[in-house]
């Protein structure tokens, strides 16, 4: 699977995190994440933060309409530890937020829209 | 008091220093008595509420942004009143609203199964799938299937039913009374001009969020109308918010506001990296230039957000940049659906990424908001099961609950009217 993933050029070796963790939706990508212990948490944040300045850097000369697959993979990728950060950063490593409502309760309205796509506002 | 206070006032802020109030201001006029909480647990309130609220006054039910073409519309399910509506913008760009209710037996023009749908009218209207009866977006019942066989029918009579609709910044609201007492612009009064003039439609970019809680409307909207709980409800997601401050309190009316002012929490590593895509510009970063000369009237750089409470259900919370990185505001909605369920909406509206990294920031901050609203939530199911308990009859509330005792008061004067 991996070998067929792929990114802008020196994000490659990312490719593995890519088919963990990279979901164009955000409804796809809370499932990834409410099924994640402690330490996929711990292991995506190790490799991802160092090289997120890096991405980012790379992500902001990327137009959100057209992207093609690499940089759409990219993108998906950095959404997918936009939003596993803070579970490592402040929640121990915990899938759920503690002492909290259930987020499987919560309905995104752009749940199932792919996250490039800004779309009905 | 953060030692960051201003300390000229801003221009035009005087219009607005008679809404101010100080503690001891707010104390003598509402009081500091505990406040009964059998509004919140009787089901005949409930029924009052319907009928003396909700069916009288103006509720926002969509944005302008939303429905922003000829024929786009929204339609709204409102439980609380019976009844379902259509808010739509018709061919000469006027937005109008609708009971969603076919005038030949009553079924559903625009058929919904969810709380809310977006849709488009092709060719301007609307037509209803039992019989094909086709309405107009602005509203005329234009044509009937076999016609001649009603023998006589006055189509002339049977459009749909219109309900009052009007628009403030870009906020659309409806009113069910026919006609309403007062117009949007009286209903909102100094609460409509306190917040007029921030660009609202340039943040088109919304995370919406809703869930349906087992508790009465009023404990949801209350458990958002403080900052009281910051330190401790949201001591996980916002570890270190430091200095949290709620004042300038302002009474309006039947609204009433305040403001969040505050050091912010220190970043997490990620956050840090995320959030200086956004704060490092006039796009998504702090535009406290752009907020009403009301809000932060002194220009205080501690200022994070507004938090008004809009009657009866509505809260807008201005940020501009301020808070939570690059969201321009935030809106929230209780909705009853019964008694002892609630519809709440959520919306964190950011302006346009203009490319894929600060998409993807704006996601990080969505996140960590998105948490602290699950924080929030997971008092309310429990809150309403103790007050349904019946070994309290009341909430002791102190100065920075005043938005709770505003808002209790009001709703006792409107059923009382
Ligand atoms: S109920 Fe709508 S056409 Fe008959
Ligand atoms: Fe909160």
């Amino acid at each position: 699977m991996t070998d067929t993933v792929t990114l802008p050029g020196r994000f490659e070796d990312l490719a593995p995190l890519v088919a963990t963790w990279a979901r164009p939706t955000e409804n796809a990508r809370s499932k990834i994440r409410w099924s994640a212990g402690p330490e996929d948490f711990s292991d995506f944040y190790e490799v991802m933060l160092p090289r997120l300045p890096e991405i980012l850097d790379y992500l902001a000369t990327v137009p959100l309409e057209g992207m093609d697959e690499a940089d759409t993979n990219l993108f998906c990728l950095a959404a997918a530890f936009a939003e596993a950060a803070p579970h490592h950063e402040l929640y121990g490593g915990s899938a759920d937020v503690p002492f909290s409502f259930s987020a499987r309760r919560f309905v995104p309205g752009h749940g199932d829209v792919p996250s490039w796509e800004t779309g009905r506002n | 008091m953060n030692d960051l206070s201003g300390t000229t006032p801003r221009k035009g802020s005087e219009a607005f220093s008679h809404l101010g109030r100080s503690v001891e201001a707010i104390r003598a006029e509402l009081g500091i008595e505990p406040v009964p909480v059998e509004a919140i647990r009787d089901p005949a309130v409930y029924e009052l509420e319907r009928e003396k609220i909700f069916r009288r006054t103006w509720l926002k039910v969509a944005t302008d942004w939303e429905i922003p073409e000829k024929g786009d519309y929204k339609v709204k399910e409102l439980q609380v009143a019976d009844t379902s509506v259509l808010i739509v913008r018709g061919k000469d760009g006027v937005v109008r609203a609708f009971h969603n209710v076919c005038t030949h037996r009553g079924n559903k023009v625009v058929p919904n199964s969810d709380f809310e749908t977006f849709g488009k009218a092709r060719a301007n209207v609307v037509s209803c799938r039992f019989h094909g009866w086709v309405f107009s977006t602005d509203g005329p019942l234009r044509s009937v299937p076999m016609e001649e066989a009603f023998g006589k029918l006055d189509k002339a009579c049977l459009g749909l039913r219109e309900i009052a609709c009007e628009t403030w910044e870009g906020f659309i609201f409806i009113n069910l009374a026919d006609p309403p007492e007062q117009s949007l612009a009286d209903f909102l009064g100094d609460f409509g001009k306190l917040f007029a003039g921030y660009p609202y439609a340039e943040a088109t970019s919304a995370f919406r969020y809703s869930t349906v809680l087992e508790c009465n409307w009023k404990v949801a909207l209350y458990a958002f109308s403080e900052g009281y709980h910051v330190p401790t409800i949201h001591a996980g997601s916002l570890p270190g918010f430091s200095g949290v401050e709620h004042s300038d309190f302002k009474l309006i009316g039947p609204h009433a506001s305040s403001t969040i002012y505050g050091l912010g929490m220190e970043a997490a590593s990620s956050t840090a990296v995320f959030a200086s895509r956004l704060v490092a510009n006039d796009h998504h970063g702090p535009r406290p230039d752009l907020l009403p000369p009301g809000i932060n009237p002194t220009g205080r750089q501690d200022f994070q957000f507004e938090l008004p409470n809009i009657f009866p259900n509505f809260l807008i919370h201005l940020a501009a940049g301020c808070g939570y990185p690059g969201i321009a505001f935030f809106t929230h909605q209780f909705w009853p659906l019964d008694h002892g369920r609630t519809l709440w909406e959520g919306i964190n509206y950011f302006r346009p990424a203009r490319n894929a990294a600060e998409r993807v920031a704006q996601m990080h901050t969505n996140a960590l908001h998105r948490n602290a609203w699950l924080e929030d939530t997971a008092t309310m199911e429990d809150t309403y099961q103790g007050i349904r308990a019946g070994v309290i009859d009341e909430m002791q509330l102190m100065d920075q609950e005043f938005l709770i005792r505003h808002a209790a008061r009001n709703f006792d004067a409107h059923l009382a009217g």
